[in-house]
Formats: C-alpha cells, sequence, structure tokens
C-alpha cells in the first residue's frame, strides 16, 4: 500500500517529501513576568513520504495540532527545521517561496460550519486561490479547473455556485479538500477532518481521503484522536503523548502489537471491555502535564510499569520490532508478562 | 399485566416546533419504557430528534418547542400536565439531567462546593455541615477528591468537570438520570473511564439512565437497550446485543456499519449516503427510503408501522407483508451486499 514511485526525473527522488528535524514549539503562559513554558511539541521527528498517509494520532493537548499549524507556517518552529523536498523551510522568505510552499502543502480545517465565508459562493475560495497561486489561467481555465476538483472530490459543480448555508457538513469538507486541490498539492494536512461531522458521512470522507492519494498523487497527514479510523486510512501511524511522539511505525503492527504503555491505554480505551488491559482500568484520562515538564518520560505519572529512570531521564526513541518506542520499559519482558498477569 | 410498572413511560409523544411558516414535528409518537435501573441509550443522527425528546421527556422545551400530544408518566405521574413548581420540586431530587456540554453547565464565578450547596437548599433545609458532608460524599463517589469543592470550574480539567456535574445529579440520589451526549468532549480514556464509573454507580445505587449519544461504540459498551430513532421516529429498538447482533433496520445496520474498527478486520466502510429528510415537508411512505439500500416500491407508498419482531421492534416494511413482495422484487435485481 505504501510503495513509492520516484521518478528518475525528480532531482528530490529518494528523499521523504517532508521531514521534520526535532521539531519543537513552546508557548509562554502567564504574565509578563511568569516562568511558565508550555512545551506544545518537543523535539518531534517526523517524515511523510510520496503518496503516502500518515496518521498523527493524539488526545486534546497532544499537540497534533500544533504540528499541523508549524507544517503550515502558521507558526514559527522555536527549535528545530522542516524540510519540504530537501528545502529547509526558514529559508522560505519571500513571499514568492512562501506562496509555492503553500501551494505544495495545502491544509483541511476540522470545522466545515465556520471555515467559509458566509457572504461568498462555495467557488469563492477555490477561484481566489487559484487567481493567487496559478495566475496563469485565463477565467474559463479557471472555472474549468474548479469543477475539475469539485468532480475529485465527488460534488456536481453545479454546487458551486452554492452558499456555505445550503451545504451540509459533509459537503462542505467536500469543498475544503476540493479547495486544497485546485493548487495541485503534494500534500494534505488534514486537522480533524472528520471529528465534527456526522457518523453517516464520515465514511465518505475517509474513503476520499484514500482516493485522492490514488488520483491526485498526494501524500496526506490526517491529525485524528482517533485511532479506528487512523488505522482505516493510514500507512503509518504516530502516537503523540504531551508534546512528543511516543511511538511510530506501520499501523498495523502498531494496532497489533503496541509497545509504548500509552498506545496500550489508548488502544484499550476503544477496545471491547472485556478484553481490556487491566493494568489501565484505573485511568482516568487526566491532561498531561506540558507547563515547564523538566526532563523524564512525561507519561510516568500515569503509567504503572515506570521505573526510576523514568523521572530522571527523557526517553529517546529505540526500534522495537517495526516501531521506534520512546519508552524505557517497553520490549522488557517483565512488562509484557505483568500486563498480561494483571498485576505489578 | 402483572409485571410491575416502569420507572418512566412515554406515551405517543409527539413535539412540534410551532414556527409560522409550518409545525416541524421534530418527535412524532413516539413510546417507550424505561425499568428501574435500566440503562436505555438513545442513538441517531443530528437532527434525528434524540435531544428534542430528551428535553421533552425532562420538561425542558421552550418555545416554539411544544408537546403536542402524547404523554411521560414518571412513577405514575404525567410530567407533561404538571406544573412549573411541581416540576421544580422533583428536579435533582427524583430526576436530574446531564447536559451535553455539561462541563460549561457549571457556574463559573462559584466554587463547586456553593453550587452543590445551592442545588441541595433549594430542596431540603439542611444544616451546613450536613450538606459539606453530602458534597463531599458525591465528589468521592465520582472519583474527585472532596478538596476541590473549594475549586472554581477552571481550576478543574473537562473530564473533571464532566464527573462533577455527574456528582450534582447524584446529590439526591434520585431514580433517573438523563445524560444527552455527556462524553463527547471528552478523550477517549477519560470517556472509558466516566462510562465505567456511571454504570458502577448505577449499579450500586440502582437509579435507571436514559442515554443520548451519536456514538454507536458508547451504545454497545454500556446500555442494556436501545432505541435507533431517524427523522423524529424510533425506527428500531432492541437488547444491545440483540441490536449489534442483529441490526434489522437497513439504518440500524448502516450506523452500525459507519463506524470502521480499531482490532477487527478491515473492511470498506459505506457510511449513509444523503442526509435526513425535512420535517417541514410532508412525507409519503417510509421516511428512510431515499438513503436505503434494499428500498422497494412499496416503500414510496406506505408510512411503516413499528412492529414486533422476535424481541425487537422495527418499523421496515421488510418484516411487514409487503416486504415479501420487495423480496421477491429484488431478487430479479443483482444483491448489493
Amino acid at each position: 500500500m505504501a510503495e513509492q514511485h520516484h521518478s528518475a526525473a525528480d532531482p528530490a527522488a529518494g528523499q521523504p517529501l517532508l521531514r521534520a528535524e526535532s521539531l519543537t514549539r513552546h508557548f509562554r503562559v502567564g504574565g509578563t513576568f511568569s516562568s511558565e513554558t508550555l512545551h506544545a511539541v518537543d523535539a518531534v521527528d517526523l517524515t511523510v513520504n510520496e503518496r503516502e498517509i500518515v496518521a498523527l494520532v493524539g488526545e486534546s493537548g497532544s499537540g497534533k495540532s500544533t504540528i499541523a499549524r508549524l507544517l503550515a507556517g502558521i507558526h514559527k518552529p522555536t527549535a528545530g527545521e522542516i524540510y519540504y523536498r530537501g528545502r529547509p523551510l526558514r529559508g522560505l522568505r519571500s513571499r514568492k517561496d512562501m506562496l509555492w510552499y503553500r501551494g505544495e502543502v495545502g491544509m483541511v480545517f476540522q470545522d466545515p460550519f465556520s471555515a467559509f465565508n458566509p457572504v461568498h459562493r462555495i467557488s469563492h475560495g477555490i477561484m481566489r486561490n487559484l487567481k493567487l497561486h496559478r495566475p496563469e489561467l485565463s477565467a474559463a481555465e479557471r472555472r474549468a479547473e474548479a469543477e475539475r476538483v469539485s468532480d475529485r472530490v465527488g460534488l456536481s459543480p453545479r454546487l458551486l455556485s452554492r452558499f456555505p448555508h445550503e451545504m451540509s457538513g459533509g459537503e462542505r469538507q467536500r469543498i475544503g479538500f476540493a479547495q486544497a486541490l485546485a493548487l495541485r498539492p503534494k500534500l494534505i494536512l488534514a486537522d480533524e477532518p472528520v471529528s465534527m461531522l456526522d457518523v453517516s458521512i464520515r465514511a465518505g470522507i475517509l474513503n476520499l481521503m484514500v482516493k485522492l492519494r490514488e488520483t491526485e498523487d498526494v501524500s496526506l497527514l490526517y491529525i485524528t484522536h482517533d485511532l479506528a479510523s487512523a488505522r482505516y486510512v493510514a500507512d503509518r501511524i504516530l502516537v503523540m503523548y504531551a508534546g512528543k511522539i511516543a511511538e511510530s511505525g506501520p499501523t498495523e503492527s502498531v494496532l497489533a502489537d503496541p509497545q509504548h504503555p500509552y498506545t496500550r491505554l489508548l488502544l484499550s480505551a476503544v477496545a471491547d471491555p472485556l478484553d481490556a488491559d487491566p493494568e489501565f482500568a484505573a485511568d482516568t484520562g487526566e491532561p498531561p502535564r506540558v507547563i515547564n515538564p523538566g526532563e523524564g518520560c512525561r507519561f510516568r505519572w500515569r503509567c504503572p510499569f515506570a521505573i526510576d529512570a523514568c523521572h530522571t531521564v527523557t526517553p529517546q526513541p529505540r526500534r522495537i520490532g517495526d516501531s521506534d518506542v520512546a519508552c524505557h520499559v517497553a520490549g522488557e519482558p517483565a512488562t509484557h508478562a505483568a500486563g498480561a498477569a494483571g498485576s505489578l | 399485566m402483572s409485571t410491575p410498572p416502569a420507572l418512566l413511560e412515554v406515551q405517543g409523544l409527539t413535539i412540534e416546533y410551532l414556527t409560522d411558516a409550518a409545525a416541524v414535528r421534530a418527535v412524532d409518537a413516539v413510546s417507550f419504557s424505561v425499568n428501574a435501573g435500566e440503562f436505555v441509550g438513545i442513538v441517531g443522527e443530528s437532527g434525528c430528534g434524540k435531544s428534542t425528546m430528551l428535553f421533552g421527556i425532562a420538561q425542558l422545551l421552550s418555545p416554539p418547542g411544544e408537546v403536542t400530544a402524547g404523554s411521560v408518566t414518571f412513577r405514575g405521574r404525567d410530567m407533561v400536565r404538571l406544573s412549573a413548581g411541581e416540576l421544580r420540586h422533583m428536579r435533582w431530587r427524583d430526576f436530574s439531567v446531564v447536559m451535553q456540554s455539561a462541563m460549561n453547565a457549571l457556574n463559573p464565578m462559584k466554587s463547586i462546593g456553593a453550587q452543590f450547596r445551592d442545588a441541595l437548599l433549594a430542596h431540603e433545609r439542611m444544616p451546613a455541615d450536613r450538606v459539606k458532608e453530602r458534597s463531599a460524599e458525591v465528589l468521592t463517589l465520582v472519583g474527585i477528591d472532596p478538596v476541590h469543592l473549594h475549586s472554581y470550574p477552571h481550576q478543574l480539567s473537562g473530564g473533571m468537570r464532566q464527573r462533577a456535574m455527574i456528582a450534582m445529579a447524584l446529590l439526591f440520589t434520585p431514580q433517573l438520570v438523563v445524560m444527552d451526549e455527556p462524553t463527547s468532549a471528552l478523550d477517549v480514556v477519560a470517556q472509558r473511564s466516566l462510562m465505567l464509573k456511571i454504570r458502577e454507580l448505577q449499579e450500586r445505587l440502582g437509579f435507571a439512565v436514559i442515554f443520548v449519544t451519536h456514538d454507536m461504540h458508547v451504545v454497545n459498551r454500556y446500555s442494556d437497550r436501545v432505541l435507533v430513532m431517524y427523522a423524529g421516529q424510533v425506527v428500531e429498538t432492541a437488547p444491545t446485543e440483540q441490536l449489534f447482533g442483529q441490526p434489522r433496520h437497513p439504518y440500524s445496520r448502516g450506523l452500525i456499519e459507519a463506524f470502521p474498527s480499531v482490532t477487527g478486520p478491515r473492511r470498506e466502510l459505506v457510511g449513509i449516503p444523503g442526509s435526513p429528510p425535512d420535517l417541514a415537508e410532508p412525507i409519503k411512505g417510509c421516511r428512510f427510503r431515499e438513503r436505503c439500500p434494499v428500498a422497494f416500491a412499496a416503500c414510496a407508498e406506505i408510512e411503516p408501522a413499528l412492529i414486533d419482531v422476535e424481541g425487537a421492534q422495527v418499523r421496515c416494511l421488510l418484516y411487514s407483508d409487503a416486504g415479501v413482495v420487495g423480496e421477491r422484487e429484488r431478487s430479479g435485481a443483482p444483491s448489493d451486499g
């Protein structure tokens, strides 16, 4: 599913489409004299390959939306660098460079009900994007392109002359994808695109994302809190906790054989209660501590397996099986034995 | 009948939004009952009338919404006909309501303890130490340290605020707790923990729960019985295991199949294309037929009734005499799996 198609002519062939290296974003919180810093994203490495769908999974407050904003260029990183086709984002200074990047990397937002200007027709956003990013097109070509992208997302071109309030949430979210597609992007950042939609139409949007990879040759970074939908669309899953990647790997191996205690907790919360992990039954889902977190594993306060090292040393990702796991105890036989016996 | 009367008996409940243009019937002749200690889940898409119905049961409708027919009998009294004063006397004490955005329903200007005190003193004269004692008790019940009686809502996490609301609903140990999507704003881990807590308290204290949600996973795991609503009507009701093991109404089947699985086999999701009908327009025949994968000719003509099918109740012509004709009709066409 995740095979890559590199053309020999592509100078960037062989390297990932997008790569983030120890990406970090802190926010100062509190008053002027406050020394409190919120570590939204801390030293995150991630890659998205061509024609790959990567899911970034985490609960609220895990930093997943901050990553989307960093990758979209909305926030500047506190430290670390993002490379797109090998070019550092920090080097993109001119308006022309930024236009180029924003054309290559599109974004679809969570709330299709507030993402559109209610006084403009649905076609407005697509046309304006086209005018800005592809000025070589004539008015007729723009119209044709708008019709092409609306067809690609499964909407009749007739809908383009409608106003946002005349459309359902599912239709609006499709328009969100059409708007991104009009720029012929290579990567779409989709931040919780289905979480505000009714269950009956979520499937349509998930299927659309998988289809766009085939028809438009795009990669997708799918940001979600829902492991089941991540499994449905993604080749690879990154599990975030408190601003760090806890575990990453091929979708099926992460879900079939989760290594990080946090991944296990998440899975046990969505799986059948009868075979839920007894180790985590008492966890109440309290939010992570990300203000001045200091050294040590950020999951240690909730982790039933925490050892002394977890309090003093921040775990670095290690390869266990097919996954990269940032945990001191994962993969040790004791963790699994204890988990199976239900006591520690 | 020798069975004891149900705790709550909803009979032909009809709720209309009376606008200048037309009366929109958001809830159409819904009947069901809830027994003491039972956990009833109500599911459906947004706009299917589930929240309106809950408001109708709790007598919290505000104009233009109005109960235009039917009754809601709670412990032998018809709540629709009670005065505001009588209802106020019953709320919190006999039944309580936890709203969808319950975590924002707390007063930001008052500590948790002060809000609990207000609710308690509205119903009973109680000495201050008894108020404190009871408040601490219910907070402990939902797994929050009683020191948080001094906390203000902004000092608590979303999950804790939601728990505090449930604690407040249990101040008087009511017999019925009505919940409108109480967990939809929470993360999965917090949601699971809260749901387990609700079930545990329910088993311990014996209150009944009516639980409205759009999340089939939650219903599957925690409710005893499920009511599936579509376009203001009940389209299927059955014990949870039966509904998920053998969904009969095509809409129930669609809802169940709209969710991807995290552990089971990977299969193509279909969802339910289209959207619910506009209830301001008159509808002929089955309300679901335009989105139904197995609709046949009679569905456009005959409005299906809710009929008994092996322990379940289903509103679908497939299970009536017309269904036999439909079966024959469809067997000519290629199966759509």
